[in-house]
């Protein structure tokens, strides 16, 4: 659906409900008239608090009353979907000349741009409904955005009286508005019910006004619920949480709904840690049965992957398994975050993050150093915060300091201040660069505020080209705010700072901040990606969209989860043992009878394709091939690639999504599954080489003397970490010693038992490799 | 024409210092002939600067002191050489003889003496090109070895006794393993040489268990100091940043126990350029004072007396020291730190606040900020083009001049700008702060000419003549505490043939150019020249010392490597004595020309033409203070004499003796070796020094 066409159904149908039994009024107007409140249903059910509105006694009276610009018209064009980005508000000239803030932040600029510029053409008092804005708006005149006011709507009327009256600016001493009210906040809904919900403006005077009619509706989770622009949310029948926003004026609130499945859970796998608590108890919550714990096969390969990026040898599928030790999963957890490969594997992870992107031949040094630099404080457990404070205001030059290589990569001080606040913050401060953010609170000076911490970055050149010395440049921290050109102050995430001395790097303050252990953002973020790498789908999602219009589908065990990662000294290694440990990650991915549907509140584990270094290490350890990357040691493996630039000869981790580097988003990286995927495993040359490479698995196994069933074990531990079922060791067997065939296709009889070849293993491997079995983690 | 050799009537001189060993005698066997004009078959690249000598390595690196140590040598344009030197005068070599007693080629026997003390020295190589560029040489006093077979795998890693140095080279795209024993407490520490000895290896070590996996990883040039958790088999893996490897990949690895409260010892190492201007002249080896910590605030403040000698650190994250001192109104103090110049990767910055007490208020102005001093001349920007030496004679380290406004207190902050999040005590710091003390440091390199086409590969210009050429040295000068006189240059103890000549660093100049000068028939000879500036200074003569520059490693692709230039021990002066130069420009009369200030002077010069030059024309600049302004002019370079012409009156030089030559580059057809095609080749011609004495204009 278009933005025109989401304008175009909120015109036509906001004013034809008829189901509706509350009394609605002109919206510019009776709302503010408190005449009292009445008890009110929304298609038939309460609405908890009911809403004060007028009496429609009064209506003559709103006739005559004065429309203000700020709270009258421009709630009208914003519903209306005039100042949208995609329409009047497009940056630069708007359409045809007619430009509007956007979603109304700038009612001045607005009440220029429709009443004084174009010689005032827009306005025609002496006929208001001649007016060039109603005409276009209607589409009475040809409009390319098509009929946005409906001529016999509310709002349609407002706007011709407001004309009328002289197109007023308003008094300026009237009321503004304090805040957005949803009635309900929250609720409990049926999988597929509904839940009108109301929106209720704040004002400056006490006075308050039901703006459901021009509020804006979002659901953060459509597969979940739908919302009309009435208000009105419709439930799917998948359970969980789904939050609505409600907009208006660029007030946000927020309509919390749970949707139970309603089944009684009287059983759940052992509580090991408060995750457990905070799982189990929302699954009880909302009525959905947890699938059992995973065997041990599965266990160690999951967290194999998930911990150090690898498949499980089969020598340790073989031990695991074999293995009585009442805490053996704990071991192995322990061993696996001690293990080079952890660092390797979260390394790729976060220099991805953090742009180590190789434009240039010369760039290598540095990504080298970057990305080493990420991998050792990984391998050394340098505390979170620690490790983000020697990035944030690295100094010198990139050899002595990698860090400083971010630099190179970030160099202005807005990209400094997006990537830092979007991947440490999980808040994308972008839009605020030119305008009010549209989804938060945040404003242009809450922006250039994070930027003046950016804004006394020092740059020397180096004898490399393109890379600077960084150091912090004495003098008073500040940006300037493009659209006032006011001087800003350093401000975090809007939260003034005790004044910067001259001598003092503001970078460091910010991390300072950033550490503290109330900061309501940076543990967050940090918990809240972690717990998507473990599980596929954040607690909030996207991951690096933390809002209060985006609240978390399980709050409590987000707050838990922080407060664990905050007391343990911002240990990532604890964090990722208390994951792991948790029953919750435990799980096994096949659904019970009920929940199938849940696809956010981890009933059982979220099976997910293994991504491109993932795999292709699979492939090499299964095939016993190695891949060969430039610049890097033979055996290197593609987890442990330390920038992008091995992309451009490897289609195989093209296919398979690994990202440019070039994002803070952790959406580079492509983990939908595609054809090319596909083909690439079952045609592909380099495939195909793995497989048949000389001294690579298939040989060895062809030239070995241990029984058949023995081989057939070893591979499906190599690529399953579990042994084959007897059905699949007879199919195996039975493959591997076919007869060979007669030119007519027939089978030749021999005297001796068939000894497979090594064609005949390279044919089971890639049968193993193409199982989604082989290809998930689940 | 070819290769420039002399004539086989040419006479091989004494080689000063080389040829009594009989050795030597038997390697300068005289050379035939070979000025012949061949055709050009094959056009080829062009090639930067005539071929100089260049030591590029040796294997081992160095020695234990007391040892004989075998080595093996590769070298760039040496040709029949006749010996290695060494700067520390006990360490001798000789060949290495087969069984037959011939000596194999490239293999030397190094003894050193066991009183070398342990520490870092320079190797060269004399041949018919004369002396070769420089190479580190370490000694210490640890049992050595060599790695010998590759150990790019944990099964073949090679045994590391606790208490050796292995002298290995790095193979492209591995990781070297070591393997070592130690018992449970001991105090392990390992170091890797490299950068320091002229290696192009930026080095990563890591600690790993007996199974190779990491236990503690040092990327930064510093060292592992480990003390071992229980007995057992460790492993250390060594690799480059990127994985290169190869010919100049090479490192000392050393693996020495220390007890537990013992400091780490200091890793000797080449000095970079840009510390050729510490420390000033008579600082005494120890400050006098030390930094006493907390002192990182205006509380906190260490009250210090001037003039003050003091040694602190940047011990802390942000760190920020502070000292008050009382000072008078008027007088005039010059402060002066360094950090970066004493090898430590940062950059000092310092402000100088008034603070005036009202009761209980305090209040400060700012009267001095110091921050980064910049290099006597614009270095290049290391672009595909020059735009000035490749050498950056700044420094972030700090120099200035406070000039007390007022009597009182005055509080003193210093920070490392490179030290936010950065804890370590070894960033040292040495602030001086003294009455002006006016002097001046030197350092000189071999004039490069300016090219587009990014090649660093000539810019190792050791000092080997070739017969009736000149070459131009650049001198840098550092002035300190308000010296702005002039700086006469010489250049002595020189081999027999050559002469020098300084142009002198003008007042308030920075720059000055030495022309060195061989004879046509100059013998081969090599002298360890004594490079000197002098001036006058408060009415005393000074003399200092002018140590040469030059890049570690001869850099064909600056796009790829960035070149490092560092200061050497010695100034060796040699001629070849087997080729001549391709062109000889000099003054047709050799007399001082004396010309009346406003006049105009006409410079008759004769050219003796050896080589084939593309082209027939040389453009010429001039050399020498106050002259540099004179415009470009051409000459023949087919001609056997042409003319300068100065217009003094546009010059305005200063009446009194100016030595002056005119420079310019040209492309000559050379031949490196019989059977090689000759190569263009763009070469630097100077001419001989010209000595001009300006009479006062009214004298006339």
């Amino acid at each position: 659906m278009t933005p025109r066409d989401i304008g175009r159904r909120s015109l036509s149908r906001s004013h034809s409900r008829s189901h509706r039994t509350l009394v609605r009024l002109a919206p510019a107007v009776l709302g503010w008239l408190l005449l009292g409140s009445i008890g009110t249903t929304l298609h038939g059910q309460a609405v908890a608090d009911p809403v004060t509105v007028a009496d429609s006694a009064d209506a003559e009276r709103v006739d005559s009353a004065p429309i203000h610009f700020v709270n009258d018209v421009v709630p009208i064009l914003t519903k209306a979907g005039c100042n949208m980005g995609v329409c009047h508000a497009k940056a630069g000239n708007g359409q045809n000349g007619f430009q509007l803030s956007l979603l109304g932040f700038e009612p001045l600029e607005d009440y220029e741009s429709l009443v004084k510029q174009a010689r005032g053409r827009r306005l025609f008092p002496a006929v208001p409904e001649q007016s060039l804005l109603l005409l276009k708006a209607t589409n009475r005149m040809s409009h390319v955005g098509g009929a946005r006011l409906d001529p016999d709507s509310e709002s349609y009327q407002v706007l011709v009286r407001w004309i009328e009256q002289g197109a007023p600016w308003g008094d300026p001493a009237a009321a503004e508005l304090v805040s957005l009210e949803v009635r309900p906040d929250r609720g409990t809904v049926l999988p597929g019910g509904e839940q009108p919900i109301a929106a209720i403006a704040h004002y400056s005077d006490g006075s308050q006004r039901d703006v459901t009619d021009l509020a804006l509706f979002e659901s953060n989770d459509k597969a979940m619920a739908e919302v009309d622009e009435s208000g009105l949310v419709t439930v799917a029948d998948i359970p969980g949480k789904v939050a609505v926003m409600v907009r208006y004026q660029g007030k946000i609130s927020v309509f919390n709904a749970s949707v139970p499945l309603g089944v009684t859970v009287t059983e759940t796998p052992p509580i090991r840690n408060f995750i457990d608590v905070g799982v189990f108890d929302n699954l009880r919550e909302i009525g959905v049965p947890p699938s059992e714990l995973c065997d041990d096969e599965t266990f160690l390969r999951r967290v194999s992957l998930d911990i150090a990026g690898r498949l499980p040898t089969a020598q340790e599928a073989n031990e695991f398994l074999a293995s009585d030790a009442p805490d053996k999963r704990d071991q192995v957890i322990d061993r696996l975050l001690r293990s080079p490969e952890y660092a390797d594997f979260f390394a790729n992870k976060w220099t991805a993050l953090l742009k180590n992107r190789r434009d240039d031949a010369s760039d290598i040094t540095s990504n080298f150093a970057f990305h080493a630099w990420v991998r050792d404080s990984l391998l050394a457990n340098v505390p979170y915060d620690q490790w983000v404070r020697e990035l944030l205001a690295a100094t010198g030059t990139i050899l002595t300091n990698p860090p400083v290589a971010w630099y190179k990569r970030v160099k202005q001080p807005i990209e400094q201040l997006e990537d830092v606040a979007q991947l440490f913050l999980g808040v994308r401060m972008q839009c605020a660069q030119c305008h009010h953010h549209p989804f938060e609170r945040w404003s242009q000076d809450d922006y250039y505020g994070m930027a003046a911490f950016f804004s006394q970055i020092g740059r020397k050149p180096t004898a490399t080209r393109g890379e600077d010395m960084i150091f912090h440049n004495r003098g008073t921290a500040q940006a300037t705010n493009i659209k006032t050109g006011q001087p800003i102050r350093p401000a975090a995430m809007g939260e003034t700072l005790p004044e910067i001395a001259a001598d003092q790097d503001p970078r460091l303050k910010l991390a300072d901040w950033m550490s503290d252990p109330e900061n309501p953002f940076f543990a967050k973020a940090l918990v809240n990606r972690y717990w998507k790498h473990f599980f596929r789908r954040g607690l909030i999602e996207p991951e690096d969209d933390i809002r209060d219009s985006n609240p978390p589908t399980n709050p409590e065990l987000l707050r838990a989860l922080e407060e664990h990662f905050v007391s343990s000294g911002y240990d990532l290694k604890s964090l990722i043992r208390e994951i792991t440990r948790s029953s919750a990650y435990q799980l096994s991915a096949i659904p019970n009878e009920y929940n199938l549907a849940d696809t956010q509140n981890y009933s059982r584990y979220y099976p997910r394709r293994l991504q491109a270094e993932m795999m292709l290490d699979a492939i090499d350890d299964l095939a016993g091939s190695q891949t060969d990357f430039p610049n890097l040691p033979r055996g290197t493996r593609a987890i442990a690639l330390p920038d992008n630039s091995y992309n451009r000869a490897s289609p195989f981790l093209r296919v398979f999504g690994r990202p440019e580097n070039s994002s803070v988003c952790e959406c580079e990286r492509t983990q939908t599954s595609s054809l090319a995927q596909s083909l690439h495993l079952m045609n592909a040359a380099d495939v195909k080489a793995k497989l048949a490479q000389a001294g690579g698995r298939a040989d060895r196994l062809a030239q070995a003397d241990a029984p058949l069933e023995d081989r057939i074990d070893e591979l499906y531990l190599a690529a399953f970490a579990r042994r084959p079922t007897a059905e699949e060791q007879t199919i195996a067997i039975e493959y591997l010693t076919e007869p060979p065939l007669d030119a007519d296709g027939n089978p030749i009889a021999t005297a001796e038992p068939i000894k497979p070849n090594a064609e005949a293993f390279q044919d089971l491997i890639w049968a193993l490799i193409n199982a989604k079995e082989f290809l998930f983690n689940h | 024409m070819s290769r420039f050799p002399r004539s086989s009537t040419s006479t091989h001189g004494a080689v000063t210092r080389w040829l009594s060993a009989a050795w030597l005698r038997t390697a300068l066997l005289p050379i035939a002939g070979l000025l012949l004009v061949l055709p050009l078959p094959i056009a080829s690249a062009q090639r930067v600067c005539l071929p100089l000598p260049r030591l590029l390595s040796t294997m081992p690196m160095g020695g234990q002191a007391g040892t004989e140590v075998e080595i093996k040598i590769t070298t760039e344009y040496v040709t029949e050489p006749v010996g290695l030197h060494f700067s520390h005068p006990g360490i001798t070599s000789a060949p290495k003889l087969d069984d037959s007693g011939n000596p194999i080629p490239n293999e030397y026997i190094v003894a050193i003496p066991a009183d070398c003390p342990p520490g870092i020295y320079e190797a060269r190589i004399m041949s018919q090109l004369g002396i070769s560029s420089s190479r580190v040489f370490s000694v210490d006093q640890l049992p050595e070895v060599t790695q010998t077979s590759p150990n790019t795998s944990l099964e073949t890693a090679l045994e590391l006794p606790v208490g050796s140095i292995c002298n290995s080279q790095m193979t492209d795209r591995s990781i070297d393993h070591y393997r070592f024993t130690a018992r449970e407490g001991q105090r392990c520490l390992i170091h890797c040489a490299s950068r320091s000895i002229d290696s192009k290896l930026d080095p990563v070590l890591i600690l790993a268990d007996e199974l190779g996996r990491d236990l503690v990883v040092e990327r930064r040039g510093g060292v592992i100091d480990y003390t071992v958790p229980a007995d057992g088999t460790y492993v250390i893996k060594v690799h480059e940043l990127t994985f290169k490897g190869g010919a100049g990949y090479f490192y000392r690895l050393s693996l020495r126990e220390l007890e537990a409260d013992q400091p780490h010892p200091l890793f000797a190492s080449t000095r970079d350029v840009s510390s050729f201007s510490w420390p000033p002249t008579g600082l005494a080896e120890t400050a006098e004072s030390t930094e006493v910590e907390p002192n990182h605030s205006a509380e906190l403040a260490q009250t210090i007396q001037l003039p003050c000698d003091l040694a602190g650190s940047f011990a802390t994250a942000a760190d920020v020291d502070t000292y008050q001192f009382q000072a008078t109104k008027g007088d005039v103090w010059w402060i002066e730190v360094a950090s970066a110049r004493l090898g430590r990767p940062t950059n000092p910055s310092l402000i100088v606040q008034q603070v005036v007490q009202d009761g209980d208020k305090e209040t400060t102005t700012e009267v001095l900020q110091l921050t980064d001093i910049p290099s006597p001349v614009k270095p290049s920007s290391n672009g595909y083009a020059y735009d000035g030496p490749p050498y950056d004679g700044g420094t972030p380290d700090l120099l200035g001049k406070l000039e007390v406004p007022a009597d009182g207190l005055y509080r003193l902050q210093l920070t490392d700008l490179f030290g936010g999040t950065r804890t370590d005590p070894a960033n040292v710091y040495r602030l001086v702060i003294r009455k002006a003390e006016p002097d001046f440091a030197l350092v000189a390199w071999g004039l490069h000419m300016e090219l587009r086409n990014g090649d660093r590969n000539a810019l190792t210009k050791p000092i080997a003549l070739r017969g009736g050429g000149t070459v131009a040295l650049e001198v840098i000068a550092f002035r300190r505490d308000g010296f702005a006189g002039p700086i006469e240059l010489t250049l002595d103890g020189l081999p027999d043939g050559v002469t020098a000549s300084g142009l002198r660093i003008g007042p308030g100049s920075n720059r000055g150019i030495v022309l060195v000068t061989a004879h046509q028939d100059a013998p081969q000879g090599l002298t360890f020249a004594q490079f000197r500036g002098h001036a006058e200074i408060d009415g005393q003569p000074v003399t200092r010392d002018c140590p040469a520059a030059a890049p570690a490693w001869p850099i064909t692709d600056s796009w790829g490597e960035v070149p490092r230039t560092r200061l050497e021990a010695e100034v060796p002066v040699s001629v070849g004595g087997f080729e001549v130069a391709p062109i000889t420009i000099a003054p047709a009369d050799p007399a001082v020309l004396e010309v009346v200030g406003n006049e105009t002077l006409t410079i008759p010069l004769k050219h003796v033409i050896r080589g084939e030059f593309s082209g027939s024309i040389l453009q010429l600049r001039t050399f020498g203070h106050g002259f540099e302004a004179n415009p470009r002019f051409d000459v023949s370079l087919t001609a056997d004499a042409s003319e300068a012409v100065l217009d003094l009156s546009k010059l305005k030089p200063t009446p009194g003796d100016h030595v002056i030559a005119f420079y310019g580059s040209a492309v000559v057809k050379h031949r490196y070796a019989d059977g090689e095609a000759p190569q263009d080749t763009a070469e630097i011609v100077v001419t001989e020094p010209i000595t001009i004495r300006v009479q006062p204009t009214e004298s006339k």
